[in-house]
């Protein structure tokens, strides 16, 4: 979490060409600074120090006098709690849903490019899995998954025996569609936005060049989407990853082991177990080992570089 | 100049429309279904009603405060999106159109940010806005907002990295054009980034009012009976006693589509200027 | 950087800061004469409960000239995060209306008033209320946070129709007696017994009746019991009746005990135990209204036709509400008072008309044992047993729920593997005595 600091003690920029005095840029970035140093790096640090005390409802009262167990906690998540699985869990089952989610929500944008009658609404029509409130989607998931629910009575007219999806390992592949099927809007909308941003100059270039449209869109439309589309990619496992109450909803607690995710161990341990210091180490372990591959990844694909040509 | 612009050929356009609104639709059917079905039924897996009632979206009402919750989180929210959207260009801009050291840093911090997960801020953020209040003598727990600077610092980090995409692609040399006009910088943001960004802007908005719209951990433990957000109220629907009478499900449904409403309506209402991206701007 | 690190210090030291500030007395300028009442929103009486807190907040006005406000919960994470954050801050709540179960943890937290014999005197003594009740308010008569305020016992509900048809008379009292005429009523598309094997609380309580009407109370002397034959019965018989008696739906695997509850309400199961009386707002609006009754549970345990010596005959956990005050409350003689007119035979009775969940108050509850209709869950209030008092009592019932969860595949597969059984029987008992071991 070097954010707050990176952003106060800021060197003054370097001018150059195009870019305007620094004095405005400080200033401009300040407003965020602040409340992200209040609002989320104090308490993070506050979270830090938690993690390192032996915090339960015995000594929860008063916090600051419980033991200090240093990485007592830590060791102890990784050695003697399922967190291991868990992580791999909720990573995996994250992946996966987001390239599923990737596809759906590019098509759905390019669905919605060009106008035609009624596009307004379906457009709207297409956000409704990110609006609906995530434990009403897990209840209606979890009663459409049903042993004897709609899901397998469909399945049952094809002839095919759907069985457990609620428990056991087919349970991973029910949480993969759910997630999959509330996090794709993310990813229809910041491609939509992208696709819009495309100056029209482009598409008739393509038109001149006499490209045709599988041509065209492999080689005009989504390179120019990647940034956008890579964005929500990331947005959406970070999301997924962390989706707390469409999984608690749909198999409960405590989680079958297939599908025992890591926001709901983490939960477990602090809302059922009352260990806040163990579930706070749970959760700054977890936190580590997303933020390393993600920073690997950013390095990558350099989202924070603008194209060679600006 | 629509065959131009055309990026699929029409029947692959119709067949994937039809199939991401079925994909949308049944589960979502699903639900409109529950919502004018009894309890019982819903429960019991049921999915054609027996009988259609739309009692439940009356019972709503009286069950929680409903309007009241609508009507917090509609300011919460639109407070939330309106702000974050303004404060992510001004940082965006400065983020794009300049180079400094840590520049780098910031941005990546700003992605990293999104991993924490909310639980484990939770109780630090209550502890510090009480204390903030305590100390201060002024009211936060339980007022909009404490809601709205905790939001607003949630979805900042996101909104100003779709503000960062969206503007490293807008061609420089208007910037420039501007600057040789003799334009200052906050001229230039205001006149020429600001306009042609519409479609980034609504986008990062859209996010920021929707963090605010969905969230229940901070909302519930953050406002009190006159500042519960809609989405804290419909919480109750789920409200069941162990062992006792199955919980209110085609409210909780009706309540749900209710609560999704306003959000799709404001979608509608807003889509004008997502509608033409930067030919509106007068780019060409 | 400087100037940040001493930002970050100055924040870091306001927010340590606060559990010092409001452990001093004087620092609030709370108006001392508001009383807030923390208690779960009731979502299947929604317009009664907001008229029974205007009524409360009249009369107590009226009584004690002082306002009360009333807030609501969703669940019980809902809950423990209000009473997390009123700890921490040292403002929230005066009241709370805590289930029993979750009494023990409060009590482990200290962060509640540990009544005095004085303090007792003020809400009508502890004669007031039906002895069953108080079996969870603390861990001994000399050390108890907890004012019973509503008893919802667990009952079995019966299709009366099913069973005259297939010429039972009553429900039979001994668990094997039970599965013998669930195997009777199976058929037909119609099975014995509706069990929720996906729910998260009912699977738990089975077990624990089975075990200590078996004589172990699953946790005795600091010490876990997970592993005792008893138990291993108990779970045998449990997921004995979906795997191999078949007298369960199949599709329960994945039931939540709403599901449990439509599938009895639908005429498909003729047995359905675990339901509370308030269950019979749903069942009087299903195909069964006016067709089904409630009997108390069988209280003998697997295997046994009698109850063995050591076994205790409970017919259900101690379940209910508990009232509790908060130890940062400014308000604790006031909150007092609350409690005493809201524990009266008058007040109780007001409520259980609304909402249908039993009095603790005794003179009240001994009036209602008249009541044929009620017979059985009165009956079943008094012959409740209080789940075993400690800090840990939760990890030990998430343990308790693990085994049944992990066991579903095998069980949808048809078969109780003894195996797999004691593995995760040996696991939740480590877990659940790891967790009683940190008590302090």
């Amino acid at each position: 979490m070097r954010a707050g600091p990176g952003w106060l003690a800021r060197p003054p920029p370097r001018r150059r060409r195009g870019a305007t005095a620094g004095g405005a840029a400080v200033w401009l970035l300040a407003p965020g600074g602040l409340l992200t140093l209040t609002v989320i790096v104090v308490p993070f640090v506050v979270a830090l120090v938690m993690s390192l005390l032996d915090l339960d409802q015995y000594t929860f009262r008063q916090w600051l006098s419980a033991p200090f167990v240093g990485a007592g906690n830590y060791v102890e998540a990784v050695g003697r709690t399922s967190l291991p699985h868990a992580i791999w869990v909720s990573g995996s089952a994250a992946v996966i849903a987001t390239l599923l989610a990737l596809p759906l929500g590019v098509a759905a944008a390019l669905t919605t490019h060009l106008p035609f009658r009624g596009r307004s609404l379906v457009r709207s029509l297409y956000l409704i899995p990110y609006v609906l409130p995530a434990f009403v989607v897990g209840t209606i998931w979890r009663i459409i998954l049903q042993p004897d629910g709609v899901a397998n009575q469909g399945l049952a007219t094809l002839g095919i025996a759907g069985g457990l999806w609620l428990n056991g390992p087919k349970s991973y592949l029910a949480l993969i569609v759910v997630q999959a099927w509330s996090g794709w809007p993310l990813v229809y909308l910041l491609a939509l936005a992208g696709l819009q941003g495309i100056d029209d100059s482009l598409h008739e270039a393509a038109a001149l060049d006499g490209a045709q449209w599988r041509a065209k869109l492999r080689h005009v439309i989504l390179p120019l989407l990647r940034p956008p589309v890579a964005l929500a990619a990331i947005i959406s496992l970070l999301h997924m990853v962390n989706s707390f109450t469409l999984p608690f909803v749909l198999f409960g607690v405590p989680s079958p082991h297939d599908v025992e995710v890591l926001p709901v161990l983490t939960y477990v341990e602090s809302f059922q177990n009352l260990r806040f210091g163990l579930s706070a180490a749970m959760a700054v372990i977890s936190l580590v080992l997303i933020l390393v591959p993600l920073l690997v990844y950013l390095r990558t694909v350099r989202l924070d570089e603008p194209e060679a040509t600006a | 100049m629509n065959s131009v612009l055309r990026l699929l050929p029409r029947p692959l356009q119709i067949g994937l429309t039809v199939f991401l609104l079925t994909i949308v639709g049944a589960p979502v059917g699903y639900v409109f279904l529950a919502s004018v079905n009894t309890d019982l039924a819903v429960a019991a897996g049921e999915f054609w009603p027996e009988r259609v009632s739309v009692g439940n979206y009356v019972r709503i009402w009286s069950t929680v405060p409903l309007g009241r919750g609508l009507a917090n989180s509609l300011l919460v929210a639109g407070t939330v999106a309106v702000t974050c959207a303004a404060v992510a260009v001004f940082s965006a801009y400065v983020l794009v159109r300049h180079r400094f050291r840590g520049r780098r840093t910031v941005l990546r911090a700003l992605l990293g940010m999104q991993s924490i997960p909310g639980t484990l801020l939770l109780l630090p953020v209550f502890v510090l806005f009480a204390t903030i209040g305590s100390s201060l003598g002024v009211p936060t727990i339980g007022t909009r907002w404490s809601l709205v600077v905790t939001y607003l610092t949630f979805g900042l980090p996101f909104s100003t990295w779709i503000m960062v995409t969206y503007l490293r692609e807008l061609p420089g040399e208007l910037i420039e054009a501007a600057r040789v006009d003799g334009a200052g910088s906050w001229q230039i943001l205001l006149r020429v980034v600001i306009p042609l960004s519409w479609p980034g802007l609504v986008v990062a908005a859209i996010f920021a009012f929707l963090l605010g719209w969905n969230d229940v951990l901070f909302a519930s433990v953050m406002t009190d009976v006159d500042t519960r957000t809609a989405a804290v109220v419909l919480q109750v629907f789920g409200a069941a006693q162990e062992g006792g009478a199955i919980p209110p499900y085609g409210q909780m449904m009706a309540a749900a589509l209710v609560c999704a409403a306003p959000v799709v309506a404001l979608y509608l209402a807003f889509q004008r200027y997502i509608v033409s991206g930067l030919t509106a701007g007068g780019v060409k | 950087m400087n100037a940040s690190r001493g930002l970050l210090a100055a924040a870091l030291a306001a927010t340590v800061a606060i559990p010092v500030t409001a452990c001093d007395p004087g620092s609030s300028a709370e108006d001392g004469r508001t009383l807030n009442v923390l208690i779960g929103a009731n979502s299947i009486y929604p317009t009664e409960q907001k008229q029974w807190f205007a009524d409360v907040s009249a009369k107590f006005q009226q009584q004690a000239g002082a306002k009360v406000t009333f807030e609501t919960f969703a669940s019980p994470t809902d809950e423990l995060t209000k009473i997390q954050t009123s700890m921490l801050s040292g403002q929230g709540p005066d009241i709370y209306a805590l289930g029993t179960t979750f009494t023990p943890t409060a009590y482990s937290t200290g962060a509640f008033v540990d009544l005095t014999a004085d303090q007792w005197t003020k809400i009508g003594g502890r004669d007031r209320f039906l002895p069953a009740t108080l079996g969870i308010s603390g861990p001994d008569a000399t050390h108890e946070v907890g004012i019973p305020f509503t008893s919802r016992p667990f009952v079995m509900a019966y299709n009366k129709e099913l069973l005259a048809a297939a010429g039972i008379d009553k429900p039979a009292s001994t668990w094997d007696g039970l599965r013998q005429q669930a195997r009777q009523l199976t058929g037909a598309g119609r099975y014995g017994l509706a069990v929720a094997y996906g729910d998260g609380f009912d699977p738990w309580k089975f077990i624990w009746a089975m075990s200590i009407q078996a004589g172990n109370p699953l946790v005795s002397d600091g010490k876990a019991r997970l592993t005792d034959p008893v138990t291993v019965k108990a779970y045998q018989t449990y997921l004995g009746w979906l795997a191999t008696d078949k007298v369960v739906d199949p599709a329960a695997t994945g039931w939540k005990n709403a599901q449990a509850i439509a599938a009895f309400g639908a005429g498909k199961a003729a047995f359905l135990p675990m339901v509370s009386a308030t269950s019979k707002v749903t069942l009087d609006k299903s195909a069964v209204a006016g067709k089904y009754g409630y009997a108390v549970m069988p209280t003998v345990p697997p295997g046994a036709t009698s109850l063995p010596s050591g076994g205790v005959g409970a017919t259900s956990i101690l379940s209910g509400d508990n009232l509790v005050i908060a130890k940062y409350s400014k308000n604790q003689d006031l909150a007092l008072r609350l409690v005493n007119m809201l524990t009266t035979a008058e007040s109780q009775e007001a409520y259980y008309r609304t909402f249908g969940e039993l009095p603790t108050n005794a003179e009240l509850a001994n009036r209602l044992v008249a009541d044929p209709a009620l017979a059985a869950i009165v009956d079943s209030a008094s012959k409740a047993h209080g789940t075993p008092f400690h800090g840990g009592w939760s990890k030990v019932q998430l343990a308790l729920v693990n085994v049944v969860v992990q066991s579903v595949p095998n069980l949808a597969a048809g078969k109780v593997d003894d195996t797999s059984l004691n593995a995760l029987l040996a696991q939740g008992q480590s877990e659940a005595q790891a967790a009683l071991d940190k008590a302090k």
